[in-house]
């Protein structure tokens, strides 16, 4: 598997990357996220779909320059300098990487909620998906993110 | 069945604008020719392991192993290209190894190699990506430096490593490499150049980073009961263990320890019979600073909490209790890629044997060496046990 994220790739994975979708186990009742095909916890194979709050803790940051970039996202290093990327723990218990917006100084242990925002820009097509921005624990639209 | 490494070879790490893999592959079997003199016969070989990534670009991908066989005119024997990220080359080592273990082969090559430099800046970042998790880690925009860099903060945050330590990781290597004669960086470096560097993934600056290098290496692995028809100093293959871990960082329980790494060193060590204390000197997977010290407690060199001191007591460094990276490392020997983790091997071999051509750079008496080779964020691991044979 090549490191492209080609365009029916991407596709197969808007439910998650759009709509917050992880997989809860149907032995276990732990949450995956991103979805996987076994659990993360007791690697049971049945597993039913459900929907992420999207809120969630920092865990861990890094501040990505032109160096450190994948080159998916060289324009947007080009225009802002670089990227903020969190490590965050959804309250539904799994973890991801995202990027994280509306903050300057990220601090481990702040409020987090995802948000969904325009990825990169690749073969003439707008990648969307989830990053995160500071929580104020503002009531979150009822539809999700 | 005992096995053996009898002879080993490499290229000078670093820039070879004149050079494809194959002229990088011939040129590491002609070190090994050269320093294991006549008793060396490579057409005795019954098999070869290739380590490699590929990342080069219009290069051979398909039936890879065979073509480098063919060009360097070994004898037509199995040849099969070992992928595994970054740990390519390590389970190249481990496949010969246990090739003669089983009894099916008793002479075998194993080699890795790597073409980086003729990749742009923007090309050689998308091949270094293709190991970590594409579809999620990747799409938040982070290369293996952004990974490492999350472990880092994380760490920084607990308390568990300061920045400085990180540089005196990078200033080691760097020391080390700069007595290294087949290292790509051999500029010394302060702990105030490592800070002062350009920032690529925060906390993590250029100076916390490997360079991308050609290069490749290899070893000949034979059955010991015949080592002696090669060489009048075998060193023994005393251990081995490899295991695996999720791609990403985020899917794994600790995201700050590499368990893979663990659990193969834990193998090893087991079959070895030795542990942590019994070790002379080591050779560990430095792609970022940060990954050398969480080796340490992976490897049980030392705890986390107690890597920064002794690091600062200089426990670690040539002349300490236990030197790690005595070749410079990933850090300033250099990583190509698939080459790495042979390299390590072939380092090793040096300085059991007592070999290594520069004085200060050779560890006094060294009995027992372990090499740890990691693929990506330590996705995959495999670690090797070496031990001087008896006189
Ligand atoms: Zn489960």
């Amino acid at each position: 598997m090549g490191a492209h994220v080609s365009v029916p790739m991407y596709r197969r994975t808007l439910a998650a990357r759009v709509g917050l979708e992880g997989r809860r186990c149907d032995r276990c009742s732990a949450v995956s996220f991103p979805p996987r095909g076994a659990c993360g916890q007791c690697r049971g194979r049945s597993l039913t779909p459900v929907r992420l709050s999207g809120v969630g803790t920092l865990q861990a940051w890094t501040y990505i320059t032109a160096a450190g970039a994948p080159p998916e996202f060289a324009a947007q290093v080009r225009r802002d300098g670089g990227y903020h990327v969190g490590l965050v723990a959804l309250q539904e218990g799994p973890r991801v990487a995202g990027q994280l917006v509306d903050v300057s100084d990220p601090e481990i242990g702040q409020p987090v909620r995802a948000v969904v925002r325009r990825l990169y820009e690749e073969e003439g097509v707008v990648r969307y998906g989830f990053k995160f921005a500071p929580h104020m624990g503002e009531q979150l639209p009822a539809e999700g993110v | 069945m005992g096995v053996a490494v009898v002879a080993a070879g490499q290229t000078r790490f670093g820039d070879h604008p004149t050079s494809g893999v194959k002229e990088l592959f011939g040129a590491a079997v002609d070190d090994l020719l050269a320093d294991a003199g006549t008793a060396v016969d490579l057409d005795r070989i019954d098999a070869a392991f290739v380590g490699s990534l590929s990342c080069g670009q219009g290069m051979q991908l398909g039936n890879f192993a065979p073509a480098l066989l063919d060009d360097a005119g070994l004898p037509p024997v199995s040849a099969l290209h070992v992928e595994n990220a970054c740990a390519s080359g390590g389970f190249a080592v481990q496949q010969a190894v246990q090739a003669v273990a089983s009894g099916q082969y008793r002479c075998v090559l194993a080699a890795g190699v790597e073409k980086m430099r003729d990749v742009s800046g923007d090309k050689g970042r998308y091949w270094l990506g293709i190991s970590g998790d594409t579809e999620y880690e990747r799409l938040a925009g982070l290369t293996f430096a952004g990974v490492f860099a999350l472990i880092a903060s994380r760490l920084l945050h607990d308390g568990a490593v300061t920045r400085e330590d990180l540089a005196r990781v990078s200033v080691k290597n760097h020391r080390h490499a700069a007595l290294n004669p087949k290292a790509h960086l051999r500029r010394r470096l302060t702990v105030e150049d490592v800070l002062a560097a350009p920032v690529v993934a925060a906390p993590l600056g250029a100076f916390d980073c490997c360079p991308t290098s050609d290069g490749a290496a290899c070893v000949l692995v034979t059955d010991s009961s015949i080592a002696a028809e090669f060489t009048d100093r075998p060193v023994e293959v005393a251990g081995w263990g490899s295991a695996s871990d999720s791609l990403a960082l985020h899917s794994r329980a600790d995201f700050t320890r590499l368990d893979a790494a663990r659990r193969a060193a834990d193998a090893a060590y087991a079959m070895a019979g030795v542990g942590p204390d019994g070790l002379d000197v080591v050779e560990v997977h430095d792609c970022f600073t940060v990954a050398e010290l969480v080796a340490y407690a992976e490897l049980g060199l030392s705890s986390i909490a107690e890597a920064g001191a002794r690091l600062r007591a200089g426990e670690f460094d040539l002349g300490g209790r236990l030197p790690v990276n005595t070749s410079g490392g990933l850090k300033a020997k250099g990583h190509p890629i698939g080459a790495t983790g042979v390299g390590q091997i072939a380092e090793l071999f040096g300085q059991l044997r007592g070999d290594i051509a520069q004085p200060e750079r050779q560890v006094p008496g060294a009995e027992v060496g372990l090499a740890y080779n990691m693929g990506g964020s330590g996705a995959s691991a495999v670690v090797t046990i070496l031990r001087r044979a008896a006189d």
